[in-house]
Formats: structure tokens, C-alpha cells, sequence
């Protein structure tokens, strides 16, 4: 555990890191000034220099990047250009809804791929392994953003089951909250949990043509206990493998799904960051992504040297 | 004689293609039978069928499997499920792969134990204990928790042993028991298989190519041939006197130890070294962990000779060829090749065989362009006359020119390693490195591809490093042979002498360990 | 170590007929037949519509007729020709993105072949790249150089790179040590072309179906990139933008969303299915 986290931990940081001046660096070479952006065409050069000496932006790179990035440890993010407020203060009023979707779609990712993963390779009837498939394949060749407004269609305006957007506090009303959570979240979840029902599926069925299943077999150990407890243990390694790299697809689609049903979240607040230009509220937020990431990915690896023991103790 | 197995006509079919043809024979309580042929014989097919778990597309399509009376042929999925591992066992050939990688091994004897019947998990768990120290793995009670890579590759086997043991069955099946293991490895299971059928009356089938195995613990025997049995009979009686010519022909090809070595009429090695090897040392990982694969290893080789270089799994002999041919650089030591430093990259006089036929070529490339290669590599002659060489070289290692413009998938193993061979040739060495040439191959092609590579030795006055862990073979094949263990050459000599008198005791335990042929006295017990 | 039972190995069908015959399966036959005719479509966009896909009319967010055979948008502008139009757009975007992407992948896997320190650069730089998920990617090169067609190339490009860097980095590490590579190198051949001509072309195999991936996952990230406005610019019909004008009409005016859906899907669904087919004949 600990070498392990000697070996894993400084490559993370270094991503980190290396993200961090990238993210830095390619925010200051944007063509135009943030400042006159900011001020508007028709200001003042008296204007502009006092917009510059309150950004800072007036000092040199490397001092602009050590203040930028000791704000972020000390917790304070400076203010936002555009949008108004503190950069930290509308972090922080939509991390709550944003990590609410990202973990509901997460485990929908896992509720619906498990399942279909094992029917899928279990089955012996050819119809229900089509059957997956199929909806597999279908899932994955509608983009989201048609998934989402078809769920809406379909769900809220037709069934009138769910509402088509908005949201509300888990704490104050916890029906009411899972109910605005569960159209986005089925949406974000949907793509991701195809992809990992299929490797699951492949790996199931690699799994079941090994040898170790035949002296299963032989030893006369029932089929449903050879596919939970001989072949899944050794399919889900790389499972998790795959449903880490999916975290990240789940935080780039929540952009997209938070816009479609009105979710005030993270997403949103990027969104507008870049179309308004709000630099520091674009460069804190892919900073947050990043980091989001690595801690992911370290917490993959974790995962998968605590399923394979072969690895634990290399 | 109480009879607990009958097995009546069977026959399996692949999609069309018949891979066993009506098999029959009876076992009694407590009997052991031995089944050998070579590859595509059919016998492991007969293995499979026996417990009906045929791989996808294989079906019995008549005969029965009667165990106590029930024919397992026709028996409803779930009932057969419960006569598995309970009254007929199994054992697989390879112990790592056979057992699962990420259950513990505790885990996988309580699988097998709660297949049958529901006994409390504490009783479960020291009935795993017991069964892992039946089978002779120390500490039993501690290692249940260990995971199957943390065993050796004999203790696995020991372990397959060990579940296939779980419920006292009837009849206990092996396949290929111990093709994967070491020799001193493979004396060891065997004995262990036999004490299991002489203690606990468990009759025993043992599936094997390797008549020796069969030799050393079956009664009674079955020679297998494209799907048929082609002759049966007890095992001293059928290897003394065998009546069908493929037996005959199989006895004849399975190296003897006690023949004497045919290299003295291959050709007469020269005076002056061609190869030097001294001080030899290889060690890998990093400098906390490091594993050292050669222990300051030294070697001569001279023209026209051969060398036979044996030692088990793990004892170096395939890095020191790695060295030689320099692909791994060595991190002590020097080799010299006609008094020149060597070893550093490729040499074009030295070149090398590969054990695997299947791994070993290129699969995207025709076999023309294969042995093309090196003389690409090495800018020897243009288009027409590299075309010219491989014809010639196809030829030589007794293949039809044709056969260049083929991919190696068309050709089977013996025939692969033969393109092997002329690979190795085209850029015309001196020395040939043959990492375990032969091992691959059933018996009968092995005997072609060892005369093959005398009659190149006689033609090209070639020298051979011979490696195998097969003595029979390489004291056949060598002028000299020597011995290596865990990294260090421990002994060299004369090949007569090192197999009649050996100096080393490792050497002498390995050659304790080869099950020959004609100590067919099985120590099983022969009827209840 | 001894291995028997070689005749159990089946022979493989030839390489290049592998791929062939793979895409001979009703599913490549399928995938290879919507691919075309939509792309065929765009391609003879100006032929097969003489509506201009950009001229404005008063008959906004009409139904079917026969001058507008999938009816017009919200602006009146005949969806057919936007929707052909648009196919020409995302086809040409993503033929040269995940090409380009492609190449990169390819060019760094290689450099990590060379040795152990170019490996691990190359590694932590796919982790860079894999760092900022898909869209956020889009957002963060967008946030750079504004909206338009070429971020949207290279977006597309940078999230295609890791994809196929780590495939074939991993193919090659596992051809890398295979007895035909060492036999080789042993036969004289030199690193560079132990690694070109023997090492590679085993390890390409899963490169075709990262090929048909990612040209599905291109049509996906230039359709989210148009959906929050940050794609090609307007007027230029893209499928994307088609489709995220029309998801604002879905309970009115449904038939507006038909057609731009209808060819979304026939070019993503035809892309996975090629996929499949591939996937399946390698694994044969």
C-alpha cells in the first residue's frame, strides 16, 4: 500500500502539475487583452490600467502563475472578470449539484452495465445476447445531447413522470431531489454505461474460456456461482479500469447535461466562463477537472491492485 | 474385478470431423490406465468427454461413459453437474493457468468442497488444510490464504491434486499431469498420484505423449492414433513386445537414455575454440530487487561440435542464449567468438533456433520473406539471388521451394521449425544456438528434426549449442554436454560420461528423475 | 518447458482478407452501406438539392412538402439541404481531424518505443491529454481561439491522440516480445527495423477499429460542441448545429429534428457497427 503509493502518487502530482502551467499558459496566449475584454472596446487607457493593476496582470508570467497557484492552495481563487463575485463563492455554490449528478449517473453507470454485462455473456439464448447488444450499440449511436432531449419528450412532457428540468437541495427535500436527479442522471450515465457493459461483457466472456472456469467445471461447482464468484473476480479488474477513464467522461458530458435540463451545477458555470471569457473562473474550473482526474485515476489503480492480487504483491 | 467405469464406443464429433472413433475400456476400482498418442490423437479429447465438457462445438455423438451404473453420456446437465468432482475428478495440464489467479487458494478448495454438499465453513476450512498437506505442500494450514501465484509450479500441480481430491472420488482423470514441469518436478507428482491410487483406491487414467510417464504409473495401457485405439494391453507387456507398427514406430523415436551418443559420427570437433565464454554473469531488476539468472558462467565451444546444455526451468540456460546471441547484454563477463570480443550486438556467424515453432515467425510474413531477412539484414546479394538462397535453404532443411511463398499458419509445427532452421542458416553462421529445438514437437518429429540437424552439422561442420532438459535427447546429440543449475554451469563432460558417471549429485538427481521406458514397473497396486 | 496439443491452435484466416471478410458480416455489410449513402449524400449535396442551404424565407419551421421534402427550421431555410450540407461539413471536419490525431498517437507511441525515458514522457503526456476529458478539452481550446471550424478540428485531433497512442503503445509492447521480434534482431536486423517492419504491422490490428471509434466519436464532439454554441460558426450547417436548433422545437415541431437525427445516427451507428465487424473478424 505504501510503495504503492510512493510509485503512483508522484506521477499523479507531476500530471498535475504540468496541467497546471498548461492551463496557465494557454489562457495568457489567448489574441486581445482580458482586460480590454473585460473593460469593453471603447475604455480608456486609464480604464484599462487600472483594470490590469487590480487583476495583477500587469506583473510578469511567472509571478501572475505563483499568485495564481497559491491562491488555489490557500483557498482563495481571486474574483471573476466577467460573471461577478468571487471565483471561490460560485465554485462553491454549484459543486454541490454538480458532484450530486456525477455520482447518481456513477452508480447508474454501474446498476445498468453489471447487469447487462452478465446477461449479455452469461446467456445462452441467442435472442437476449442480441438483445444487449443491440441496446448497447443503439445507446452508443445516439449523441447525448438527443438522448437527453428524447428522455425529456418522452419521460416529462409525454408521461409527465418526472420534471424536465431543474433541481432542488438533497437536504431540504430529498424526494423532490431525486427526482430532478434522475432524468440528467440517466442521461449523463447512459453512454458510459454502455461502454463499460461491453468491456465487462468482454472480459466476462474471455474470462469464461479460461482454464481456471473448466476445473471449475469439473470440480462440479453450478454455473451461477462459476460466473459470480470464479469468472466476474477476474473481469472486474479491468472493469474498473475502464469506468475510471469513463469518471472523466461523466465530468465532460455534465456540461452538456447540466445545460439540457437546467442544472444549476459546475457545468454551467464553465460554460459561461468561456463564452464570457471569465479567465479565472475557465482556468480554477479545468484545474478542478484535472485534479478531479488524477485523484480518480489513483483511486482506479488502488481499485484494481486491491481485485488483482497478482499485482499487490509485485 | 469391481468395474467403476465403462466406457463403450464412445465417439465425439467437431463440427463434422470425428476426433475420437469409438473408444472403449473398462477400469476397476482402485485400476490405473494409461492413454498415450501424440498431438491430435485424440486422447485428451477422450479426456474431456469422459466428464462430457467438450470445448464449444465438440459433442458425443454415440457410445457411453457408464460411472456406477449411470451413463454420464446422457445425463441431465444438473445431475452430471453433480457426479463432477464428486465421483470422477479431474486434473488439468497446466497448473497455473487451470487454477484462478485472483481466489485465494483457501477459497478455491472451499468452492470445490461446497459443490457438494453443505458442511459448516469451519469444517470446510480444516478439510482444505488437510487436503492441501495430503498432497504435501508445507505449512498447509497457513498457505490458504495465498494466492496461486505465490507457489512454485510443481506446488500448483499440487494443489489441481488437491481439489480434484476434495470427495474421495472413483476415478481421478489426468491430462498432461505434469507436461509442464521440470523432470524432478515431474518424479515427484507422478510418485504422488501413485500414493493417492495406492492409499486411497482412486483408479487413475493418465493421459500422456510421454511413454515414460505412462511407464512409470499404469498397469495397463492405450496407444491412441487419429481417434482410434490401436492397441491396448498391460503397460510392460505392450512396451516389451508392442504388435502394431505405430507403436512400434512411437517406441523407436522416444530418445533413450541409454544409448549412447551418435555426435562422434556426426563430425570431429576442431582444436581451437570458436566460441569463448568466461565469467559469465546476468542480473536483472533494479538494484534493491535484483535476480541474478548467471552465476560467472564459463564455455568453449568448437567447430563441428555439439554442445548439449540441460538444466531445468530457471536455471539460465535460455539467458546465457540470449547473451550469446546477443540480445541481452551481459552485466559480467566476456564473450569471445574466433578470439574477438563478441556478445555486444548480433553476430552474423552466430545464430539461433527457437523453441516455439507457433511464436518464433513472423505470422504477417511469407515464409520467403522470413528467411529472407537476415540476408536483407546483413546486405547479402541482391533481389534474384536472396531468392535463389531461400530456395536453396528450403531445400536443405528438406521443404519444397514452394513453400516460400506461403505464410507460416499453412505449415504444421515440424515443418515450422524446419523454416526455423532455415532462417538461422541463411546468413551462413558458424555456430547455431538451439534454445530447446525439439521440446515442442511430438516424439516422432522430433527424431526428424534432431537427424536434421546432424545431417547440417555433418554438410556444414557447424557448431551446436544444444539446449534441452530432455537427457535422452542431448546425450544423443552431443559431443559434450554440460550441466547447468540455478545459474552456474556445475558440471561439463564427455556425453557418455556425464549421463554413466556423473561427478555432480544434481546431476545425478537429474538423471534419477527421467522416467525411462523400460523401468516399467508400475509400483501402483494392480487390482482391489 | 514442454507445450503440446499445437494442433488445438486453429489457423487464422490471411491478414488483409481478415479485415475483408470481416466487413462482409451483415453488421460491416450494414455499417459500410449507412456510412455511404449518407456520406455519398453530402458529398452530392449541391447535386442532389438546388436549394441553398443558407437562403432565409418567411416559411419558418414548416412541415413536409414538395419543395421542402423534410420541411424548413426556425429561420425557413430548407432542412435537406442543411441537413446534406451539414454531413459535407462534419465528414470533412473529422476526415481531417482523426487523421491528423491519428498520426500524432501513432508518431508518440513510437517515440515511447525507443527507450524507457521517451516512454515515459510519451506516457504522462497521454495522462495530460486524458486529464481534460473530451468536452473539456473543447472548452478549454475553444476559451483560447473563440468558436469556429478549425478549433473544432483540433479538439477533435488532441482527444483522438491518447486513444490511439495507448493502443498501439500496448500492442507493441506485447509484439515486442514475441519470439519472432528476438529472431530478428538476432538475424541481424536493426532496432529500427525490428520495430517497423516486424513489431508494427502486428501490432495494427486494433488501430482499424480505433479508426471507425473515433470517427463516430467526432461526429459526437462536434455535435456537443455546436450544442452549447461553441462549434463551427453559424450559418455553416453542421449536423451538430442542425440538431441542437431543432431540440428546442422537439414538442412543437418534432419532423425539424427528424432528418438531422435520422443522418447523426445513420453515420455513428454506421461507424460502430464497422467497428464491431472489425473487432469480431481480429478476434477470429
Amino acid at each position: 500500500m505504501r510503495t504503492f503509493l510512493l510509485k503512483r502518487l508522484p506521477s499523479g502530482l507531476l500530471v498535475l502539475v504540468l496541467a497546471s502551467f498548461l492551463i496557465f499558459l494557454i489562457l495568457r496566449l489567448i489574441p486581445g487583452d482580458p482586460a480590454t475584454a473585460l473593460a469593453g472596446p471603447d475604455a480608456s487607457p486609464a480604464t484599462l490600467a487600472a483594470v490590469r493593476d487590480r487583476l495583477g496582470l500587469d506583473q510578469p508570467l511567472p509571478g501572475q502563475y505563483l499568485h495564481w497557484l497559491g491562491g488555489v492552495l490557500g483557498g482563495d481563487l481571486g474574483p471573476s472578470y466577467a460573471i461577478g463575485g468571487r471565483v471561490s463563492d460560485l465554485i462553491g455554490n454549484g459543486i454541490a449539484a454538480t458532484v450530486q449528478l456525477t455520482l447518481g449517473a456513477l452508480l447508474l453507470v454501474v446498476l445498468l452495465a453489471l447487469p447487462l454485462a452478465v446477461a449479455g455473456a452469461t446467456t445462452r439464448r441467442r435472442p437476449v445476447a442480441a438483445a444487449v447488444r443491440a441496446l448497447t450499440t443503439a445507446v452508443l449511436a445516439v449523441p447525448p445531447f438527443v438522448t437527453g432531449v428524447l428522455l425529456v419528450l418522452v419521460l416529462a412532457v409525454t408521461l409527465g413522470l418526472l420534471p424536465a428540468g431543474g433541481h432542488e437541495s438533497l437536504l431540504d427535500a430529498p424526494d423532490l431531489a431525486v427526482q430532478y436527479l434522475a432524468m440528467p442522471a440517466l442521461c449523463l450515465a447512459l453512454p458510459s454505461a454502455a461502454v463499460v457493459a461491453r468491456h465487462l461483457e468482454d472480459g466476462l466472456r474471455r474470462a469464461l474460456a479460461e482454464d481456471y472456469v473448466r476445473t471449475a467445471t469439473a470440480l462440479g461447482v453450478s454455473r451461477r456461482r462459476i460466473v459470480w464468484q470464479h469468472a466476474l473476480p477476474n473481469a472486474l479488474p479491468s472493469a474498473v479500469t475502464v469506468l475510471g477513464l469513463q469518471v472523466g467522461q461523466l465530468i465532460a458530458g455534465a456540461v452538456v447535461v447540466e445545460r439540457i435540463f437546467a442544472w444549476p451545477g459546475l457545468g454551467q458555470l464553465i460554460e459561461q466562463g468561456v463564452v464570457r471569457r471569465d479567465y479565472p473562473v475557465v482556468q480554477d474550473l479545468l484545474l478542478l477537472v484535472v485534479a478531479c482526474y488524477v485523484a480518480v485515476q489513483l483511486l482506479t489503480d488502488l481499485a484494481y491492485t486491491w481485485l488483482d492480487p497478482r499485482v499487490r504483491w509485485e | 474385478m469391481n468395474t467403476v467405469l465403462r466406457v463403450d464406443d464412445l465417439t465425439v464429433a467437431f463440427d463434422g470431423s470425428t476426433a475420437v472413433d469409438g473408444v472403449g475400456f473398462e477400469l476397476a476400482a482402485g485400476d490405473t490406465l494409461g492413454i498415450v498418442g501424440e498431438s491430435g490423437s485424440g486422447k485428451s479429447t477422450t479426456a474431456l468427454a469422459l466428464l462430457r465438457m467438450l470445448p464449444p462445438g465438440g459433442r458425443i455423438t454415440a457410445g457411453s461413459v457408464e460411472l456406477a451404473g449411470r451413463d454420464l453420456a446422457a445425463l441431465p446437465e444438473e445431475e452430471l453437474r453433480a457426479v463432477r468432482g464428486r465421483r470422477i475428478a479431474m486434473i488439468f495440464q497446466d497448473p497455473m493457468s487451470s487454477l484462478n489467479p485472483v481466489l485465494t487458494v483457501g477459497r478455491q478448495l472451499d468452492e470445490a468442497l461446497r459443490a457438494h454438499g453443505s458442511r459448516p465453513r469451519a469444517e470446510r476450512a480444516a478439510r482444505a488444510a488437510e487436503l492441501l498437506d495430503l498432497v504435501g505442500i508445507p505449512d498447509a494450514a497457513g498457505r490458504l490464504r495465498d494466492h496461486p501465484h505465490q507457489f512454485s509450479g510443481g506446488q500448483r500441480q499440487r494443489i489441481m491434486i488437491a481439489l480434484a481430491l476434495a470427495h474421495d472420488a472413483e476415478v481421478l482423470v489426468a491430462d498432461e499431469p505434469t507436461t509442464a514441469l521440470d523432470p524432478t518436478v515431474q518424479r515427484q507428482i507422478l510418485r504422488l498420484l501413485t500414493r493417492i491410487n495406492r492409499e486411497t483406491g482412486t483408479a487413475l487414467v493418465v493421459i500422456s505423449h510421454d511413454l515414460g510417464v505412462i511407464a512409470h504409473t499404469c498397469r495397463r495401457l492405450l496407444v491412441m492414433r487419429g481417434g482410434r485405439v490401436v492397441e491396448r494391453g498391460d503397460t510392460a507387456d505392450v512396451l516389451g513386445t508392442p504388435r502394431h507398427p505405430y507403436t512400434r514406430e512411437l517406441l523407436a523415436a522416444v530418445p533413450r537414455l541409454d544409448e549412447p551418443s551418435a555426435a562422434a559420427a556426426n563430425s570431429t570437433p576442431g582444436a581451437t575454440p570458436l566460441l569463448t565464454v568466461s565469467g559469465l554473469g546476468k542480473t536483472y531488476g533494479s538494484r534493491r530487487r535484483s535476480v541474478t539468472a548467471l552465476h560467472g558462467v564459463d564455455l568453449t565451444l568448437h567447430p563441428g561440435e555439439t554442445l548439449g546444455l540441460v538444466g531445468e526451468s530457471g536455471s539460465g540456460k535460455s539467458t546465457l542464449a540470449r547473451a550469446l546471441v546477443g540480445a541481452h547484454q551481459p552485466s559480467a563477463g566476456r564473450i569471445r567468438f574466433r578470439g574477438e570480443e563478441a556478445g555486444r550486438a548480433p553476430h552474423r556467424e552466430i545464430q539461433m533456433v527457437f523453441q516455439d515453432p507457433y511464436s518464433s515467425l513472423n505470422p504477417r510474413m511469407t515464409v520467403g520473406r522470413i528467411i529472407a531477412e537476415p540476408l536483407i539484414a546483413h546486405r547479402l546479394g541482391d533481389r534474384e539471388r536472396r531468392a535463389a538462397r531461400v530456395a536453396e535453404l528450403l531445400t536443405q532443411v528438406g521443404l519444397d521451394p514452394s513453400a516460400a511463398d506461403r505464410h507460416p499458419r499453412a505449415f504444421s509445427g515440424g515443418q515450422r521449425q524446419r523454416i526455423g532452421i532455415a532462417r538461422a542458416l541463411a546468413p551462413e553462421p558458424s555456430v547455431l544456438i538451439c534454445d530447446e529445438p525439439v521440446s515442442a514437437l511430438d516424439v516422432s518429429v522430433q527424431a526428424q528434426v534432431i537427424e536434421l540437424l546432424a545431417r547440417l552439422q555433418r554438410e556444414l561442420g557447424l557448431a551446436v549449442l544444444f539446449i534441452a532438459h530432455d537427457l535422452a535427447v542431448v546425450r544423443r546429440v552431443s559431443h559434450r554436454i554440460a550441466v547447468m543449475h540455478r545459474g552456474r554451469i556445475v558440471e561439463t563432460g564427455p556425453a557418455d560420461r556425464v549421463v554413466t558417471a556423473p561427478e555432480h549429485p544434481y546431476t545425478a538427481e537429474l538423471l534419477a528423475a527421467v522416467p525411462a521406458l523400460d523401468a516399467a514397473r508400475p509400483t501402483t497396486r494392480s487390482t482391489a | 518447458m514442454t507445450i503440446t496439443a499445437p494442433a488445438l491452435r486453429t489457423a487464422r484466416p490471411r491478414g488483409r482478407h481478415r479485415h475483408l471478410s470481416a466487413l462482409l458480416t451483415w453488421r460491416g455489410l450494414t455499417g459500410l452501406a449507412l456510412v455511404g449513402v449518407t456520406g455519398l449524400a453530402g458529398l452530392l449535396a449541391p447535386l442532389l438539392t438546388g436549394l441553398d442551404p443558407n437562403a432565409q424565407s418567411a416559411l419558418a419551421l414548416a412541415g413536409p412538402s414538395a419543395r421542402h421534402p423534410f420541411g424548413t427550421d426556425d429561420l425557413g431555410r430548407d432542412v435537406l439541404s442543411r441537413v446534406l450540407h451539414g454531413v459535407g461539413t462534419d465528414l470533412t471536419i473529422i476526415l481531417t481531424a482523426v487523421p491528423i490525431g491519428a498520426a500524432l498517437g501513432c508518431a508518440a507511441a513510437l517515440l515511447a518505443a525507443t527507450s524507457r525515458w521517451a516512454d515515459l514522457a510519451v506516457q504522462r503526456g497521454f495522462d495530460l491529454l486524458l486529464a481534460f476529458p473530451g468536452l473539456i478539452l473543447g472548452l478549454a481550446v475553444t476559451a483560447v481561439l473563440g468558436p469556429g471550424r478549425w478549433p473544432v478540428v483540433i479538439v477533435i485531433a488532441l482527444v483522438e491522440i491518447p486513444g490511439f497512442g495507448r493502443q498501439l503503445r500496448a500492442g507493441i509492447l506485447v509484439q515486442r516480445e514475441r519470439e519472432y521480434a528476438l529472431a530478428a534482431r538476432v538475424g541481424g536486423s536493426s532496432r529500427a527495423r525490428v520495430l517497423l517492419r516486424h513489431v508494427v504491422p502486428n501490432a495494427v490490428d486494433p488501430l482499424i477499429v480505433q479508426t471507425a471509434l473515433a470517427l463516430s466519436l467526432g461526429v459526437f464532439i462536434e455535435g456537443a460542441l455546436s450544442f452549447l454554441g461553441l462549434g463551427v460558426r453559424p450559418p455553416e450547417p453542421t449536423l451538430g448545429s442542425i440538431l441542437s436548433q431543432s431540440v428546442a422545437y422537439l414538442s412543437t415541431d418534432p419532423t425539424f429534428a427528424a432528418a438531422p437525427l435520422a443522418a447523426t445516427t445513420a453515420l455513428v451507428l454506421g461507424f460502430t457497427l464497422i467497428a464491431e465487424a472489425l473487432n469480431r473478424g481480429i478476434r477470429r
